[in-house]
């Protein structure tokens, strides 16, 4: 600007001085008349006059063309900008103006230190979104993991805003509420949850209001006609300034645990009942014949058998306790070897003889069948034995009858054994449950003491250690028939396997 | 202390026996019952001067026993022990309120049953004589 406004001063100057000579030339040369001495300096004016004119109009001329110059190089700015893009120019960070004048080399690097200002700042902005970019595709997949953990969670959980609305649900919510998540996004939590839930609903208001971290309640629910138990977890989610914005409800179904817990409880006691039960006895027949009370041979005879059948009793009580527990651990040793069940059987049945008859119990088996080896522990098939026959006796009242019936079926290569008793049955709806562990028939607890142990280690032998098959059929009031199938030996080279 | 008459109550029938041997071997007259609702029966019948009852027991529990027991006027002051493998199976409330004389819990020493036999049958002998 500096530069142009000096120039336009200069050719203003010599325009003027030009005009200013020629007409002081043009003033002496109407003097000239006057005399000869005064046509010398007429024609030199004439010829200074002529040179200023002609210097004036090269001015005018040499300002035409520098203005249609200076015109045309900020045209081809223009253009380039337009054609290419203010973003394309930054970029290059140069702008190739196809003529040359000094002057818009100033503009032109004005121009360009605006652009790389400029470019800086896009460059700038353009870091900043793609760090913005990053953040928001972060929190997205934060959130699908938060999905995905809150959906793989086997525990309902429900997050609800600071105006209690919907946020996520679970499957397992979806279940026990009975709600479609997508259907109920953002509705109020107390429209979703019926008032047969007013308890939890309740205390999730208490916690809201007491604002903890988390709170903690069991709860019983009333879910499809029976009664099942959740651990409700409450914790309040906070904004900022610690005010309450959500929550987060688990809700953890323990209905299961807790049975396992009162069936463990029932156990030990049971357990302890029955292990102090033949203790007694030995203790009590011991004490007698320490003291003296047998006065003859046979009634000491009879303490000695008792003590020892009772002691029995402890020993297959323990071995009952000690094999559950071995057997699921996986810890126990297993010894197959080809036994003939009709030998174990028989065994069995000696042992439980005298226990039947005092109930007055008949106690038969079946005669020996030709093959019936299989390749199996005898100890734990021996256990099984004796623990379906003792069940059958305890559960059979006094005069009934237990039959132990052995069948072969050669096509399935199959032994089956089958316990049938007299006794009292089982009801049909707890059939399934008799070979649960620590289970026992509600309607048969006062008709005899047990552990809940026996039928359980009986299935764990067969099925898990064995490959075998247990069953029941019963019909209250008539018997109950517990039976196992083994597979029988393979016979090689006359050797059985 | 002889001729006293004593029910004594289990399901285990080789306790039943036990303790009949000892107390027929000195002196008394026994009888005996599988379950409480036998007992009861029994008890009403016989008039026993003491009962010995299992604590738990198939069809009617000791307890169930001791409380009919109570409600029946032959038997409402009949002295009662009550054998249990369970510790801690009854309160001292309990035990007062049905009246029940001693607890001993199995394994228990028939010597010592009938120590406690004899002390009950005495104190209440005393106890009509003043």
């Amino acid at each position: 600007m500096k530069f142009s406004r000096s120039l336009y001063a200069t050719v203003a100057l010599i325009m003027a001085y030009c005009l200013l000579i020629g007409s002081t030339a043009e003033g002496r040369t109407s003097d000239a008349d006057s005399g000869l001495r005064y046509t010398s300096y007429a024609q030199q004016w004439d010829f200074v006059a002529v040179v200023v004119y002609v210097a004036g109009a090269m001015g005018v001329i040499f300002l035409g063309w520098y203005w249609i110059r200076l015109a045309g190089a900020i045209t081809s700015i223009a253009r380039l900008l337009k054609s290419r893009g203010i973003n394309a120019v930054c970029r290059t960070g140069k702008i190739n103006i196809p003529i040359r004048v000094r002057q818009i080399g100033v503009l032109r690097e004005a121009i360009r230190e605006c652009l790389d200002s400029c470019a800086a700042q896009i460059a700038d902005y353009e870091k900043q979104i793609k760090d913005l970019q990053i953040q928001v595709q972060l929190s997205r997949r934060r959130e699908k993991n938060t999905e995905a953990i809150i959906y793989s969670i086997r525990d309902a959980v429900i997050v609800i805003d600071e105006f209690d609305k919907l946020l996520k649900a679970n499957e397992a919510a979806e279940k026990l509420f009975m709600f479609n998540f997508e259907n109920s996004q953002h509705m109020p939590i107390r429209e979703l949850i019926s008032n047969n839930y007013s308890e939890f609903l309740d205390f999730l208001s208490h916690s809201r209001q007491s604002k903890g971290q988390a709170s903690k309640r069991e709860i019983e629910f009333v879910k499809d006609e029976s009664i099942r138990t959740f651990d409700c977890i409450v914790s309040c989610i906070y904004d900022k300034n610690r005010q309450v914005c959500g929550a987060v409800m688990v809700l953890h179904d323990i209905t299961r645990e807790k049975e396992i817990s009162e069936m463990k409880n029932d156990f030990v006691s049971h357990v302890s009942h029955e292990l102090k039960t033949p203790l007694a006895s030995i203790t009590a027949y011991s004490e007698m014949l320490a003291d003296g009370e047998a006065e003859d041979e046979q009634t000491r005879r009879e303490f000695y058998s008792i003590i020892q059948n009772q002691a029995n009793r402890l020993n297959r009580l323990i071995e009952d306790i000690l094999n559950t527990s071995r057997i699921e651990s996986g810890l126990i040793k297993v010894n197959k070897e080809p036994i003939s069940l009709a030998i174990l059987i028989e065994e069995q049945l000696q042992m439980i003889k005298s226990y039947a008859e005092e109930k007055n119990i008949e106690v038969t088996g079946q005669k020996p069948i030709v093959f019936d080896q299989v390749l199996a522990d005898r100890d734990m098939i021996s256990q099984v034995i004796i623990n379906l026959l003792s069940n059958a006796v305890k559960y059979t009242q006094h005069g009934g009858a237990v039959r132990v019936e052995t069948q072969v079926d050669e096509v399935a290569n199959l032994i089956r054994v089958d316990v049938s008793d007299t006794g009292v049955g089982i009801p049909e709806d707890e059939i399934e449950h008799v070979f649960d562990k620590y289970y026992r028939v509600g309607a048969n607890k006062k008709q005899a003491k047990g552990t809940g142990l026996g039928l359980n280690l009986v299935k764990q032998i067969i099925e898990k250690v064995h490959g075998g098959r247990v069953f029941v059929k019963s019909q209250v009031g008539v018997g109950s028939t517990f039976g196992f199938e083994l597979p029988l030996a393979k016979v090689c080279m006359g050797s059985v396997v | 202390m002889t001729g006293k008459k004593v029910l004594v109550v289990d399901d285990e029938i080789h306790i039943v026996h036990v303790v009949a041997i000892k107390l027929r071997n000195n002196g008394y007259e026994v009888i005996s019952a599988n379950n409480g609702e036998e007992a009861f029966e029994l008890a009403c019948k016989n008039k026993p001067d003491i009962i010995v009852t299992d604590f738990q027991m198939p069809v009617m529990t000791g307890m169930e026993l001791v409380e009919k027991l109570r409600q029946h006027e032959d038997t409402k002051d009949t002295p009662v022990i009550m054998l249990t493998a369970r510790s801690f199976a009854i309160s001292k409330e309990q035990q007062e309120l049905l009246k029940i004389s001693d607890c001993l819990s199995k394994p228990f020493s028939p010597r010592e049953l009938l120590g406690n036999i004899e002390d009950i049958l005495y104190q209440k002998e005393l106890a009509i004589k003043n």
